[in-house]
């Protein structure tokens, strides 16, 4: 897959370039878009189709490999890790929203919204994603 | 290109995928490994007229294969401080080393690493853009042909035509381009978005990646308004009252530093249980907002009495450099 429709970065973000490359990689793997074997783009492919720092791309890298989502073999590309055969079962994949929503949670707790509002507005969020707000 | 230059590319080629690219590893298969940090300034002071402590007793060191962007607000000195670290400026007092050489009395040898594309291009304006590029090429031990001839086409600027009738932004270009040409180990870049479009951006972001990954160029680049430029700083650092008010990587950034706000006591008490170091503070109003780093990556969480938000890059400029 093309560098710049695998990953995509989000510079307005508080949250890390290498970290958002992680999650994205995570959730490619979980929903089986991205299966065993497939290669992922290389540090100096990945650092200029985002045009970003290859510091920060070996920076995920390295945590993508830590975490078992991918493996390095010499000389050659980076692939996905062998035990990602297929997509992660529904259950598991829901549980990876838990940290984004637990977020959200604890805002709506605080702005005290009667909680059908809240998830009235997910709702149109997630089936309406072209014409937000 | 030199057969060491071809070979570094070819390993890089290979590392690129099979470890992290440190700039360690940039720096010692490119030709000639350096100890010395590329810019090392102390107690740097330069007043105006009527404007003193434009630099005001300022330390700042570089380590090499670092991309920095040096952020903050117009009129803030940047360009002065560049020029000073450059040796173009002469301080009142303190001193900037490059490489380890006094940057005020260059030789030819530290002249060829240093690469400096200003905010106002003042390249000859009767020369053609070829000849002036032959011009500069007649200084240099070396000198990339083909980066040259390849950025030329791709940036579309006519090779006889006359610099004085090139567009403001072909002229930045051109100046772009003499100083990638010589291949310097430190380049510096003053205001690189006000020339550029966002596809020239792009193209140029490329050419910083090469750089990096092929050379472990150190680059320091400045800029007033936040772009997709950034992105290619690994670090960042605000210039602010004549100081550099902080240098780290923008992940660390990202990872350490909180906005927290609410009552005073509140807020001391959470910096002081997670080793806070308070970055500035606004104790007006009834909701003061401190800006804190916890280094130790320790953070507090926020309550209904005390909130604690993440900062992104823009916020960030924001609070510091105001």
């Amino acid at each position: 897959m093309d560098a710049d429709l695998l990953f995509s970065i989000n510079p307005g973000s508080p949250e890390p370039i290498y970290r958002q490359l992680v999650e994205q990689l995570r959730r490619r793997i979980a929903s089986g878009q991205l299966v065993a074997g497939e290669e992922i783009p290389s540090v100096r492919e990945l650092a200029q189709a985002l045009a970003v720092n290859p510091m920060t791309v070996s920076k995920a890298f390295g945590l993508m490999e830590a975490e078992g989502l991918v493996e390095r073999r010499r000389g050659l590309p980076m692939v996905v890790a062998a035990q990602h055969q297929k997509a992660m079962k529904t259950r598991g994949r829901v549980e990876l929203l838990r940290p984004a929503l637990e977020k959200a949670a604890a805002e709506a707790r605080q702005l005290e919204l009667p909680p059908d509002q809240v998830l009235a507005l997910f709702k149109a969020l997630l089936e309406d994603q072209g014409e937000m707000r | 290109m030199t057969h060491t230059h071809t070979l570094t590319q070819t390993l890089h080629e290979t590392l690129d995928h099979t470890m992290p690219i440190s700039p360690a590893q940039s720096r010692s298969l490119a030709d000639g490994a350096l100890d010395a940090p590329p810019v090392s300034a102390s107690g740097l002071r330069v007043d105006f007229k009527g404007q003193p402590g434009v630099l005001a007793n300022l330390d700042w060191t570089l380590a090499p294969g670092q991309v920095v962007g040096l952020l903050g607000r117009n009129g803030a000195g940047k360009t002065t401080l560049l020029e000073t670290l450059l040796g173009l400026r002469e301080p009142q007092a303190g001193e900037v080393r490059l490489f380890g050489q006094p940057a005020l009395i260059p030789d030819d040898a530290l002249r060829a690493r240093l690469g400096y594309v200003p905010q106002q291009s003042a390249l000859f304006e009767d020369f053609s853009a070829g000849d002036l590029l032959r011009y500069f090429r007649s200084f240099y031990p070396r000198w990339n042909d083909a980066k040259v001839d390849g950025l030329m086409s791709r940036w579309e600027i006519p090779r006889d035509r006359r610099v004085g009738q090139l567009s403001q932004g072909q002229q930045q270009r051109l100046s772009i381009i003499r100083a990638l040409a010589h291949e310097p180990d430190l380049l510096v870049l003053d205001e690189p978005v006000a020339s550029l479009d966002a596809a020239g951006r792009r193209d140029f972001l490329r050419e910083l990646v090469d750089q990096v990954l092929d050379r472990g160029t150190t680059v320091l680049f400045s800029t007033h308004i936040l772009s997709d430029l950034e992105r290619v700083a690994f670090n960042v650092a605000f210039l602010s009252r004549g100081r550099i008010a902080l240098h780290a990587p923008q992940d660390a950034l990202a990872e350490e530093i909180r906005l927290l706000s609410g009552p005073v006591g509140r807020l001391q008490a959470a910096v002081d249980a997670h080793g806070g170091q308070v970055l500035g503070r606004r104790d007006l109003g009834e909701q003061p907002r401190w800006l804190v780093r916890f280094p130790d990556g320790r953070l507090p969480q926020g309550d209904a009495a005390m909130r604690c938000e993440a900062l992104s890059l823009e916020d960030l400029f924001l609070e510091l450099t105001q």
